[in-house]
Order: C-alpha cells, then sequence, then structure tokens
C-alpha cells in the first residue's frame, strides 16, 4: 500500500459521519443510523488489523510525513476502534429512541477519527488537531443527556478544563517549535540531540511543564485529575466509557510519541517529573477509589490509578540504568495495559450504564441510580450483567484469568527488569488496595439483598458487554497476537 | 525591528492574566474569554517565532490554532446556553452537584 490508502480506516469513519449527519436530516427511523455506524466501525477495525505491520514512515508518507502509519499507530488505532464498537452497540439500547441519536454517532465516529489523528500523527499540528477534534466532539457528547443537570455540569467542567489543557498544550508546543524551528516530532528529536547545549535551558523546561501539564490533564494524572471524577460520573455512561477509554489513551499515545520520541534527549529532566507523577496518580487514585459511594464514581477514581500505573512507562524509559530489552518491555506492557483498561473499563462503564437503564425502565430510582446500594443483589436480580460486570472489575483488579492480569504482568515485570524495583512494589501495593474496591462491589452484588424484582436486562448492553468479556479472557489464554503487536509498536516508536 | 523578546514577554503576560482568570472567575463567559486569551498568547508565540526563524510552518499551526478555537468557542457557548436554560444564570461556582 502507498499513498494515502493506509489511512483508509479513518478516511470510512469520515464518510460514515458525513453520511449519518446528512441522512439523520430525512429520515425518522434513526436506529438504522447506529447499525450503519456499526458497520462503518467494523469494516475500519478489520482493515487497522489486515494491516498490522504497514510502516510508512520513510517511503511515501501521507501529508509530508505529518502522519505517519506504524503498528504503534495501529495498535492504538484498534483499542479506539475496539472501543468505538462496544460504545456504539450499547448506544443503540441507551439511545435507540432518541430524536437525537444520529448526531450522537457522527460526533463518537469523529471522536474517534481524532483519537485515530493523535495516534498517527509525528507532526505537532496533526497532534493539535486531532487532539481537538476528539475533544471538541466529546464535550459536546459528555452534554448529550441535555435536560439532565448533571450531564450539563459535567460537559461545563469538562469542556473547561479541556480548553485550558488545550491551551497549554499549544503553548509548550509554540516555544518547541520555536527552540527548534520544526513541528515534526522526528526533527524535534534530531536537532535536540544535535545541539545539547539547548537541554536543560529554561525555556525547554518551560515548554516540557506546559506539555506535562497539557497531556496529564486528559490523561488525569493527578494534580490534573479533578475533572475527570466530575465528567465521568455525570456524563452519560457510554459516553464515560468512550472518555475513560478512548479519550484518556489517545493522550497516552501524545504523550508517548512527544516524550518518548521527540523529548527522548531530555530524558533525565522529565524522568523526575514522571515518577512523582505516577505514584501520586496511582496512589491518590486508588486512595479515593476506596471511599467513593456511587460505583460510577469509584470506576473514575480507579480509571484515574490505572492512569498512574501506564505513566511508569515514561520513568522506566527515561530511567538510565534500564537496558533496552527493559524499555522496549516497559513500551509493549504499557501498550498492553492501556489495551486491557481499555476494554475492562470501557465494559464496566457499559454495565453501570446498563444498570442505571435498568433501574429508570422500572422507575426504581431514588437518588443517584449509580449508588452502591442499587448494585444490592444484582446477582438474582440481573444475573448476566453481574456476572459480565464481575468478570470486567476482576480484570481491572488484575486477577487471572483475565487480560488485566497479562498486562499488568508485563508493566510491573518491565519495572524490575529496568532496576526500577521500588517502583514495581509500589504499583504491586496499590493494586492490592484496589482489589478492596472492586470485591467491595461484587460482594454486594451477590451477598446483598435485593430490593425489588428481577429486571429484563438489555440485550444490546448485554452484546457489548459479552464482547468486552470474551476479549478480557481470550487475550488471556492466547496474548501471542497482541503480545507481537506492542512489541512492533514499542520497536516503532522506540526506533530499535 | 521589535526584539522576540518582547513578543515572547507579551504572549507570556496575556497567557498568566488568562490562567489568572481561570483560577477566579465563575462567570462562564468570561472564562471562556481566558481560554481563548491563553490558546492566542501562545499564537502569538508561534507567528513571532516564526518570522524569527523565516520559518512558514508556526504560521499554518498558529491558522490551524485559531479555526480550532472558534470551533472550541462554539461549542463552549453551546454549553453555556444548556446552563442557562437549566438555571437561569451562567454562574459555574453554583454547579456542585458532583463532588468528591
Amino acid at each position: 500500500m502507498t499513498g494515502y490508502t493506509p489511512l483508509l480506516p479513518e478516511g470510512i469513519l469520515i464518510g460514515v459521519a458525513a453520511l449519518v449527519i446528512l441522512v439523520g436530516l430525512f429520515i425518522e427511523k434513526k436506529k438504522i443510523l447506529g447499525y450503519f455506524t456499526l458497520i462503518g466501525l467494523l469494516a475500519s477495525l478489520g482493515l487497522t488489523i489486515s494491516s498490522w505491520n504497514i510502516t510508512t514512515a520513510y517511503t511515501g508518507a501521507p501529508f509530508y510525513g505529518a502522519i505517519v502509519v506504524d503498528p504503534f499507530a495501529q495498535i492504538f488505532n484498534m483499542m479506539f476502534l475496539f472501543v468505538g464498537i462496544l460504545v456504539c452497540i450499547a448506544a443503540l439500547d441507551a439511545y435507540g429512541d432518541h430524536k437525537n441519536q444520529d448526531e450522537f454517532y457522527a460526533l463518537m465516529l469523529l471522536a474517534i477519527v481524532g483519537m485515530m489523528t493523535v495516534a498517527l500523527s509525528k507532526d505537532l499540528v496533526a497532534l493539535f488537531i486531532g487532539f481537538e477534534l476528539a475533544s471538541i466532539s466529546t464535550y459536546a457528547m459528555a452534554g448529550f443527556d441535555k435536560h439532565d443537570p448533571k450531564s450539563i455540569e459535567a460537559a461545563m467542567k469538562y469542556f473547561l478544563i479541556g480548553g485550558l489543557s488545550s491551551s497549554l498544550m499549544v503553548f509548550g508546543m509554540s516555544y518547541l517549535y520555536g527552540l527548534t524551528g520544526s513541528t515534526n516530532i522526528d526533527t524535534i528529536a534530531a536537532v535536540f540531540a544535535e545541539n545539547t547545549a539547548l537541554i536543560g535551558t529554561p525555556a525547554i523546561l518551560l515548554a516540557m511543564v506546559m506539555l506535562i501539564a497539557g497531556f496529564g490533564f486528559k490523561m488525569a494524572f493527578v494534580p490534573f485529575h479533578m475533572w475527570a471524577p466530575d465528567t465521568y460520573e455525570g456524563a452519560p455512561s457510554i459516553v464515560s466509557s468512550l472518555l475513560a477509554a478512548g479519550s484518556k489513551k489517545m493522550g497516552f499515545a501524545a504523550a508517548f510519541r512527544v516524550f518518548i520520541i521527540g523529548l527522548i534527549a531530555m530524558k533525565l529532566d522529565w524522568y523526575i517529573a514522571f515518577v512523582i507523577l505516577a505514584v501520586v496518580t496511582m496512589t491518590v487514585g486508588n486512595v479515593l477509589a476506596v471511599v467513593q459511594k456511587s460505583v460510577k464514581r469509584m470506576l473514575a477514581y480507579s480509571s484515574v490509578a490505572h492512569a498512574g500505573y501506564i505513566a511508569i512507562v515514561f520513568a522506566i524509559v527515561a530511567y538510565p540504568y534500564a537496558s533496552a530489552d527493559a524499555t522496549g518491555l516497559a513500551v509493549a506492557g504499557g501498550i498492553l495495559h492501556a489495551f486491557s483498561h481499555a476494554i475492562g473499563k470501557a465494559g464496566a462503564f457499559i454495565a453501570v450504564g446498563a444498570v442505571t437503564y435498568m433501574l429508570m425502565s422500572k422507575n426504581a430510582v431514588d437518588g443517584d441510580p449509580n449508588h452502591i446500594d442499587n448494585y444490592d443483589g444484582l446477582g438474582r436480580r440481573a444475573p448476566l450483567t453481574a456476572l459480565l460486570m464481575t468478570i470486567m472489575l476482576l480484570s481491572l483488579a488484575g486477577i487471572p484469568p483475565t487480560f488485566g492480569f497479562t498486562s499488568k504482568w508485563y508493566l510491573f515485570l518491565s519495572a524490575i527488569k529496568g532496576g526500577l524495583l521500588w517502583l514495581a512494589v509500589i504499583c504491586v501495593l496499590n493494586s492490592a488496595l484496589s482489589v478492596y474496591y472492586y470485591a467491595k462491589v461484587i460482594m454486594r452484588m451477590y451477598w446483598g439483598e435485593p430490593k425489588g424484582d428481577a429486571f429484563i436486562e438489555p440485550p444490546m448492553y448485554l452484546f457489548a458487554m459479552t464482547i468486552a468479556v470474551i476479549a478480557l479472557i481470550a487475550l488471556f489464554f492466547v496474548p501471542d497476537g497482541v503480545y507481537y503487536w506492542a512489541d512492533a509498536a514499542a520497536h516503532a516508536l522506540l526506533g530499535v | 525591528m521589535i526584539p522576540l523578546t518582547y513578543y515572547l514577554l507579551l504572549a507570556g503576560a496575556l497567557f498568566t492574566i488568562g490562567a489568572y482568570g481561570i483560577m477566579t472567575l465563575s462567570n462562564g463567559i468570561r472564562l471562556l474569554m481566558c481560554i481563548e486569551l491563553m490558546l492566542n498568547s501562545a499564537n502569538m508565540n508561534l507567528i513571532a517565532f516564526s518570522t524569527h526563524i523565516n520559518d512558514a510552518s508556526g504560521q499554518v499551526f498558529a491558522l490551524f490554532s485559531i479555526a480550532l478555537a472558534a470551533a472550541e468557542a462554539a461549542v463552549g457557548f453551546a454549553i453555556i446556553l444548556m446552563i442557562y436554560r437549566w438555571r437561569a444564570e451562567i454562574d459555574i461556582e453554583n454547579m456542585n452537584l458532583l463532588r468528591w
């Protein structure tokens, strides 16, 4: 494949989004558009998986090298598309008779295109455009339940913090551009490698702090995490699953590209920043998740904690005594953990959405539908939902036989191999703490007293959760394919 | 010709004013203006650098950034409008349904 053909997956999504919004103007029964969106996403996923190992970096790179298709971009794209498929299936139930559902599908597709652009970009301009495309679409999605005050508040908070993060990011990028004279990440890396006098100057430190803050808001690292629990709790559940599983991974894709390629010469400077951020993020996320009464908010804080686990990748890559093997394993492990967290968290938020849906359909809600009291006896009231949610929570906690265990294993192993044993110990202790609050929900679901009759479980929600659970279990038993892919992605990223 | 440093100082000052406003103000429109101020200070940096090193890509970046800021403001105003319909005010200090 040459020229622009490797970008066909993104092209399909843009075309489907345009068609959905156009056809949506003229037809009454809009649910069909949801199936159409699903077909587009599946086609895009198929194309991405079938071309997983292509590299366009050196020959025939589209857009003058601003966009590069390599295994690193493809594995992130696969992740975003997978999450998109789960969200789209769940949306068929959640918004199946909403009068503006076509806009939901179009916004979701555009958000996914934005995320994919970020993963593909090797140029700060393209990266910024992708970032904003994903952000702006998801601002509107967070406020999609426009008669629900919580959804509006979530959208407002997300919008303000998102705007702040993109202005910090573009300010940092402007300094990077000014110092190096280029917006291409490879060229930036080359300039820094050549001109070592630039390293450690106040201007580059300023740019780095701005970029860490800008990406940190998206990835919800701890001093920048305040918006995340609010937005994930207030936004519609399926949108939260797109945010936690997609938007956050987009931040990681961007940070991997910018820091591990562009600013690798400054690694001693950002090593300490990322070590502190990682440790603080996972600890604060886990501790605050323990005290939550709302299951959705608990998942949001656990998502913050997982950002902390993935952030150790930066620490290992930047650690001066880490071997090349260990850094490769760290990046691969980080990507795998991002993937397992994406599936598990998207599925768990969809499960929360299913519970809310079932409660709403019975008008059995007093107060917050996400409150843990509503999960009492869910094992008897909605057996399939409870079972699927249990498996996803086990995966998030990192308990076999789920993919969450595999990915955590590789990630923490890379910390040990890289010589950062103490960091691995902190991660494992945090993981142990996290089991408590996941187990609490599972206990309430199976040993709590049910407070009502059985529910009729919504089929599409169940279908989405089943796909997520099958993926989690299948990837535990057969991790080879995705592991080789992640390994190739790590090699593509590290350039070794 | 005005030296590059002056542009950078002005952009830095604008950025700081924007950041200060985000932290202290509570009116939705003012917050939106502060975000715009911060984005535009970055654009100013880009253009100043672009002229200084005689390379056009910074100006292209600034153009994209302006277009995206406009799109962002459009969505922002839509959200603020929703808040206004709900509460007949746009003071975000009073938005405290979601806490801890």
